[in-house]
């Protein structure tokens, strides 16, 4: 029987991967259903939907669509990876509803609907028995990145006749404060500094493979893809201001990592560091510097959700207890989660053989184009994430070897082979990056069709005249 | 591609997959056997041998080729930046590459006996067939961006064997602090890269090094240099040399007695035309390198144990290799190298059996071997003699400096920042704890496992 040709249209496709994790979240809310099997059922089916989609795109315009794949994999990743003690219907279901807000947000063109699946993927991470954190400052951090980016979507709405985010274009709609809301919310968001430390807090005190994601959705990044370049064109002497923060970021979080103990803060910390380089690319307004920064999310998503995975079976394996501050000799017990652990590490912090290599080049290439100064910052942060991951590495795996545990198995089947597709994809992606460098090469063609002619060649730095003089003519 | 080509090729890319396919079938779940991955080490180390050895009838017949080059277009290429893809065997590189096919294949046989029921056996290999394949890369490249990514390889895997012993704490936070320098010293390399490729439109050197003029390549070269000097352990970074002695003898053998040591001076080399257009930045590498050899020479003195003696020894001779590179003496550098890197790789292979044949000696005469000879330190002034022995003994400070001047500045930063991090939060078991996640007391260089 042939499949009928609407099911091949980008909104079918779209619908259907979004709706259906909200539909299994609310199910799972409802009925008491095995929960993984359910949770893997509805990621499947985003990634199915989501791969349509993709081969579907125009090649021009396909990033979106490869972010909404890769989000629908880490999705089901994460699910399978996910130990059977945080198996719970709450927890995938919170995962779902993430999954489907964070695929609303890639692929919608309106501005209300990003609001809303902005505030959506929050809703889990809001509430205390649902998937929060014990501590203030995530809740702080979530909320207040909300307050803003309502408020901007406000503004721009008020000031102008449409939402739709293409109609918009250009034009620099509610001025100079939009600007400043859009920033001040992918501060929050993204935890750039001084906004950093609630994703220690979130990581260290929260689920930690729900927060990963909720991580990895880079709303942060997606709103200065999506909204900040291509809206605010004439932002060039304002807009390295988000650079510079993000540079700041690398480098304050990296020292902050080197001396950090507890793991999951740790690597959030290092995770941190690597994708605020992501917005450093973004800004850099070069080809080589936003193809750096598509691909380096493709990296830091793949890898910082592996590594709290790793994270997560060994605290439910050995105890919740890990600690930095000594040896725990792990790899005589779990040497394949120790080498799936030091691979994604490598991928992280950008040492050959793995995707991150071609994205830390391209990157450092970008960044030192467009800021040759500020720019020299970002190798030296990297370096210092890579001894902190190395650290964590040999703190946890290597060592005398342990006893007295009770569970001591390797990675079981589901979570091997899950984890040995993140790992497949860094290191594969690093043999062959054309493959994955051409496709992001292309799709951020979007982003860099928004740059006018004129700040492609600007010189960098601009003084305090030339930023004020930009924020008046924005404001006009 | 001709047959030359293909065996340049074949000679880089082989240890390369050997260690996949290892490390693939561990990962199934198929743990091959010692004779196995000995009987795969040394059919590809040999193979990889008679390649280099073929390149060489090539290069250096009487009409054959100046170089093989093997152009693959790019890795990856966006707008106008390419990361390219080409191999090159000319006459700088054969020496490098017969010196990396022949000695991993040697180590190769020799651990097959020497590691023999140890329970990394397989670990070992996996990693050896890596650091081959990264420095026959690097040795092979026909760019510094190439060479770059070989480079980080051999990094990568010594530091790997270095923590190879890994249920002592010492081998694993010696690693640590190897690793810690090697990757603050390559970013000398990445940004002198990113300077070839904005000043010069490329950093490849199949049709010669890009030139630069005047301040521009005093900036590239001394950016190489710091890459070099943390590579080969040159002064100030000499003091990772003796912690990198707590692997395993044959690595030690491999990695600080001959390939990677030397690895910088073959970056250097590389450069040299580009070097040899700065009379500072070539006064700094003769100046590095003169450093280097009197700090070895003295600190090898005090040297209590074998290996961190031979390692001093090294470094003296890598001094002078850095000094000839400086005064332009390309070819006797490189024929230093060779007979530095064969000569120290055997007395460190012979360390070990050596202490036992001293045991003997003094056993069979009954007494110690009487000393021979005056040393020349005793002609100095017997204050200054203790000056420098105290200076020697505690490796030129260079260690308590690093960990003064920026470990502890890092970790002190840290700790004041997460200060910052904690306001507002009660929690007592959140308090920022400032251990230090790189040892900073004790001494490195015990072991000669």
């Amino acid at each position: 029987m042939p499949v009928p040709a609407w099911m091949f249209r980008a909104p079918f496709l779209t619908g259907a991967s979004i709706a259906v994790p909200w539909f299994a979240a609310a199910i799972l809310a409802v009925h008491r259903r095995p929960a993984r099997i359910v949770g893997c059922l509805a990621a499947l089916a985003s990634v199915v939907a989501s791969t349509t989609l993709l081969w579907e795109a125009p090649k021009s315009a396909s990033l979106y669509e490869a972010l909404m794949l890769l989000f629908s994999c880490l999705t089901l990743g994460a699910i399978l990876v996910l130990p059977r003690r945080d198996c719970t219907n709450r927890t995938i279901g919170g995962i779902l509803l993430l999954l489907g807000s964070t695929l609303l947000a890639y692929s919608t063109e309106n501005l209300l609907v990003l609001l809303a699946a902005w505030i959506l993927s929050e809703v889990p991470f809001v509430f205390a028995g649902w998937l929060g954190a014990r501590t203030w400052r995530p809740l702080f951090g979530l909320l207040l990145s909300s307050l803003a980016f309502a408020l901007a979507i406000g503004l721009i709405s008020t000031r102008s006749e449409t939402v739709s985010i293409v109609s918009l274009s250009g034009q620099s709609p509610g001025g100079i404060v939009a600007f400043g809301l859009l920033v001040v919310a992918v501060i929050f968001r993204k935890g750039i500094c001084p906004a950093q430390a609630w994703v220690a807090d979130a990581a260290g005190t929260g689920p930690a493979i729900p927060t990963a994601l909720l991580l990895n959705g880079h709303f942060g990044a997606l709103v200065v893809a999506k909204l900040i370049v291509p809206l605010f064109p004439r932002t060039d002497q304002l807009f390295p201001i988000l650079s510079y923060l993000a540079i700041f970021t690398a480098v304050y979080v990296a020292i902050r990592a080197l001396g950090e103990n507890a793991p999951r803060r740790l690597l959030a910390l290092v995770a941190l560091s690597q994708s605020a380089c992501i917005l450093s690319g973004l800004e850099s307004r070069t080809a080589e510097g936003t193809a750096g920064a598509i691909v380096h999310w493709f990296v830091v998503s793949v890898s910082t959700v592996g590594l709290f995975g790793i994270l997560r079976l060994l605290e439910v394996r050995f105890g919740e207890n890990l600690t930095a501050s000594k040896h725990l000799g792990l790899a005589e017990h779990a040497p394949r989660l120790a080498v799936f652990f030091v691979i994604l590490s490598l991928a992280l912090v950008g040492l050959p053989g793995t995707l991150g290599f071609c994205s830390q080049d391209l990157l450092i290439h970008g960044a030192l184009t467009s800021h040759p100064l500020t720019g020299l910052l970002l190798p030296i942060a990297t370096a210092m994430n890579a001894v902190s991951m190395f650290r964590l590495f040999t703190r946890l795996f290597l060592g005398k070897r342990r006893t007295g545990f009770t569970i001591m198995a390797d990675a079981l089947p589901r979570e091997r082979w899950a984890l040995a597709t993140g790992v497949l994809f860094v290191v594969l992606g690093g043999l062959f990056p054309m493959a994955i460098v051409r496709q992001r090469a292309i799709g951020t063609s979007t982003v860099e069709h928004a740059i006018p002619a004129s700040v492609t060649t600007r010189s960098g730095t601009g003084g305090a005249a030339t930023v004020a003089a930009t924020a008046m003519r924005i404001s006009r | 591609m001709n047959v030359a080509q293909a065996i340049l090729v074949s000679v880089v890319l082989a240890p390369g997959v050997a260690f996949a396919v290892l490390a693939a079938s561990w990962m199934i779940g198929w743990s091959p056997s010692e004779r196995v991955v000995s009987s795969v080490t040394g059919l590809t180390f040999f193979g990889c041998s008679l390649g280099v050895a073929a390149l060489a009838w090539t290069i250096l017949a009487p009409h054959g080729p100046a170089s093989v080059v093997v152009t693959f277009g790019s890795w990856f290429a966006v707008g106008a930046y390419h990361f390219p893809l080409v191999l090159i065997a000319d006459r700088l590189s054969l020496p490098f590459l017969a010196l990396a096919a022949v000695l991993s294949g040697l180590i190769g046989q020799f651990s097959a006996t020497y590691l023999h029921r140890e329970p990394g056996f397989l670990r070992f290999f996996l990693l050896l067939h890596l650091f081959a394949f990264g420095s026959l890369l690097a040795f092979a490249c026909g760019s510094f961006d190439l060479l770059a990514a070989g480079w980080e390889i051999v990094g990568i895997t010594s530091v790997l064997l270095i923590a190879f012993f890994q249920r002592r704490p010492a081998p694993v936070e010696n690693g640590l602090r190897v690793f810690g320098i090697y990757r603050a010293c390559d970013i000398g390399l990445f940004v002198a890269i990113f300077a070839m490729h904005h000043w010069a439109g490329t950093a490849s050197f199949d049709h010669g090094v890009p030139m630069l003029g005047g301040r521009r390549a005093v900036i590239v070269c001394l950016l190489l240099l710091l890459a070099a000097a943390g590579k080969a352990a040159q002064v100030p970074f000499s003091g990772w040399l003796p912690r990198a002695m707590e692997g395993p003898t044959p690595s030690s053998a491999i990695f600080y007695g001959a390939i990677s040591i030397h690895a910088g001076a073959y970056l250097l080399l590389r450069a040299q035309p580009l070097l040899a257009t700065s009379h500072f930045a070539s006064g700094l590498v003769v100046l590095t390198g003169a450093a280097t050899a009197i700090h070895g020479t003295l600190v090898g003195r005090a040297s209590a144990d074998a290996k961190t003696s031979l390692a001093y020894a090294t470094l003296t001779q890598v001094g002078i290799v850095f000094i000839e590179i400086g005064l332009g003496w390309k070819w006797l550098a490189v024929v230093h190298i060779m007979g530095n890197a064969t000569v120290r790789t055997m007395q460190y292979l012979r360390a070990p059996s050596m202490l036992h044949d001293y045991h003997q000696m003094h056993s069979a005469i009954g007494s110690e071997i009487a000393p021979t000879g005056t040393q020349m330190e005793e002609l100095l002034p017997e204050g200054l003699q203790l000056w420098l022995y105290r200076w020697a003994f505690d490796r030129g400070h260079l260690d308590t400096i690093l960990d003064r001047g920026v470990i502890t500045a890092l970790l002190r930063a840290s700790a004041y920042l997460a200060k910052g991090d904690h306001i507002g939060t009660a929690s007592r078991t959140m308090r920022p704890r400032n251990v230090a996640p790189i040892s900073l007391h004790g001494r490195a260089g015990q072991g000669c496992d």
